[in-house]
């Protein structure tokens, strides 16, 4: 069964069409990347699928249910959303964060049970952040919220994971350390559908990529079939040059001049 | 056993408000001769818990719901259009206990529905649609009543009371009835609005995230926009519009308890009754006539206020 099954999806704000005629499968256990240039229509993608923009022409399916049909906490259940500005209006601690991801969980009024407690811990064990716990989230560093907010996710248990630039803000350290959680999560079961700019990022930990450019497809694929010079040309209008990682053997970009 | 604590301090402070309202007064106190404490002094502690509590409760759930720390309870216009209820019915209507607050009522119903439609774009409610819908309505009501002020030339004094909030409620058997009825209608929306303490929290992670975790969020703007402006139209009738309360209020509570609504939202509504009765006990004991309650607000609530805010920093 496909994790995510996108049938001859259209999307449009007013006149302006942001995704035309798009079918993609994503399997259950993939870890996907789009990639795409900027205004290809990755975030409304993520967005049509995460159940966030109404699907009205063609068809988005999780788990083989029309994403319409599907109730908002079934569907909180099963797909964690991690947008790529995560902004937080009050100071909650740390550990407060994490348990919102309990919510689909939660009855209205229940507070949080010992289990849900226990799950948050486990969640900020596995993105290495427990002993943030207790520090409040405005006053921690983006490296250190970026976990905080995976951690997040997790709590909510889900079957897939739909991240938007998980990376962008941070430095090639951190980068890495999301990197590792995120192949992590994959390893134990976890559909991950990601998003970047980050086409080197992408090759590294993606087994399946899909390249978008002005609402469609170009191709999707593995990394390797899709990370060339003619693909990317095509696209990106730059001639990159293409090599393989000396140790993974997945072909990484470099700039022209 | 920190939060037993702090449930403790709330209501230890609304107690000795109540008492200290009940027992002080131009006429003083004695066991002998309760007549005046029981007549005068207890409906105004009763109204003061009611409407403080309210005024503390609707301005916690709207700056959480609207994320906007100078939202109060009257910044979605609700206030202006009871003022301006009020001001006709003290004008034109029949004079009657109930004249104002039942005008005052109207007034407030029928601006909630004007914001809620002007706030609603292409079908969708927006938080900065709201708040701008609601002070637009309110610099047009403002502006009509000071209108009605000066063409029928009657005398102001009544009016500024009217507008800037009073307790001095008198209770006959009618407007007694009505507080009752009033008083049963508001509990169940008052729970209503406690009860939504998680998605509250929740919603502070934008309304995308909030949406990815299974909140409803434009239902729930829409019920809070609702049970907000029921409420707040309720106590304003009675009351008049008590500037501050419900501005400050739920900051001191998030000062001392942190955000969570679990704590803010009823938290804010003993604070904002404790506050509400000191202000009413202020107001009659300072000056020979009594005040308007709006301007012990404003003069006591800012600088304490502006301590509470430098004292953080």
């Amino acid at each position: 069964m496909f994790a995510v099954e996108v049938n001859n999806l259209s999307f449009s704000y007013g006149p302006k069409t942001i995704l035309s005629n798009l079918s993609v499968r994503v399997d259950t256990g993939d870890f996907f990347g789009i990639i795409g240039p900027n205004g290809a229509g990755k975030t409304t993608l993520l967005k049509l699928i995460a159940g966030l923009l109404k699907v009205t022409q063609g068809d988005v399916k999780i788990f083989n249910e029309s994403i319409n049909a599907i109730k908002m906490d079934k569907r909180a259940r099963w797909m964690s959303y991690v947008p790529q500005e995560n902004y937080f209006y009050f100071d909650f601690s740390v550990i407060d964060v994490v348990l919102f991801g309990r919510h689909p969980y939660l009855k209205e009024m229940e507070r949080p049970k010992k289990s849900d407690i226990d799950k948050a811990i486990e969640a900020l064990k596995f993105t290495d952040a427990l002993m943030l716990k207790d520090r409040n989230i405005m006053e921690l560093s983006s490296g250190e919220r970026q976990r905080v907010v995976l951690a997040r996710a997790l709590a909510s248990e889900p079957k897939i994971l739909l991240l938007d630039e998980p990376t962008s803000y941070l430095d090639i350290t951190h980068q890495i350390d999301i990197a590792r959680i995120l192949k992590k999560m994959n390893r134990d079961g976890i559909t991950i559908v990601l998003l970047s700019h980050d086409i080197n990022l992408t090759s590294m930990v993606c087994t399946r990529l899909l390249l978008l450019s002005e609402g469609k497809m170009v191709v999707c694929d593995k990394p390797e079939k899709v990370i060339k010079t003619e693909v990317i040309n095509n696209v990106y209008k730059i001639t990159p040059h293409i090599i393989l990682h000396p140790e993974t053997k997945k072909p990484q970009l470099l700039l022209p001049e | 056993m920190r939060k037993t604590q702090s449930w403790f301090v709330l209501l230890i402070l609304l107690v000795i408000a109540v008492i200290l309202s009940f027992g002080l007064g131009p006429t003083g106190f004695s066991l002998s001769d309760l007549r005046i404490p029981l007549e005068v002094r207890l409906p105004r502690i009763i109204l003061g818990i009611f409407a403080g509590g309210i005024l503390g409760l609707v301005g916690a759930s709207l700056q959480g719901l609207l994320q906007n720390p100078l939202v109060d309870p009257y910044t979605l216009g609700i206030a202006s259009g009871a003022s301006l209820g009020a001001v006709i019915g003290y004008l034109f209507g029949r004079v009657g206990v109930l004249t104002v607050p039942v005008f005052s009522f109207i007034g407030a119903l029928t601006t909630m529905f004007l914001v809620y439609n002007l706030a609603r774009v292409r079908g969708k409610i927006t938080k900065i649609s709201l708040v701008l819908a609601g002070v637009i309505l309110s610099f047009l009501f403002s502006g009509i009543v000071m209108l009605l002020m000066v063409l029928t030339r009657k005398p102001l004094t009544e009016i500024i009371y009217l507008l800037m909030g009073r307790l001095n409620i008198v209770f006959t058997n009618e407007s007694l009835i009505s507080f009752i009825i009033i008083f049963i209608l508001s509990i169940p929306v008052m729970i209503y609005l406690f009860s939504k303490w998680r998605s509250l929290n929740v919603l502070s992670m934008s309304d995308e995230v909030a949406e990815s975790l299974g909140v409803e969020t434009q239902k729930l703007t829409r019920n809070i926009f609702v049970a907000s402006s029921f409420l707040i139209a309720l106590t304003v009738s009675f009351t008049g519009a008590i500037s501050f309360i419900g501005l400050c209020v739920p900051h001191i509570i998030r000062l001392i308890y942190g955000p969570d609504h679990y704590k803010v939202l009823p938290f804010s509504f003993l604070l904002g009754a404790s506050l509400l009765i000191f202000t009413d006990l202020i107001a009659r004991s300072i000056a020979p006539i009594e005040l308007p309650l709006s301007v012990i607000t404003a003069l006591f609530g800012v600088p304490f206020f502006i301590y509470l805010l430098k004292k953080k920093l």
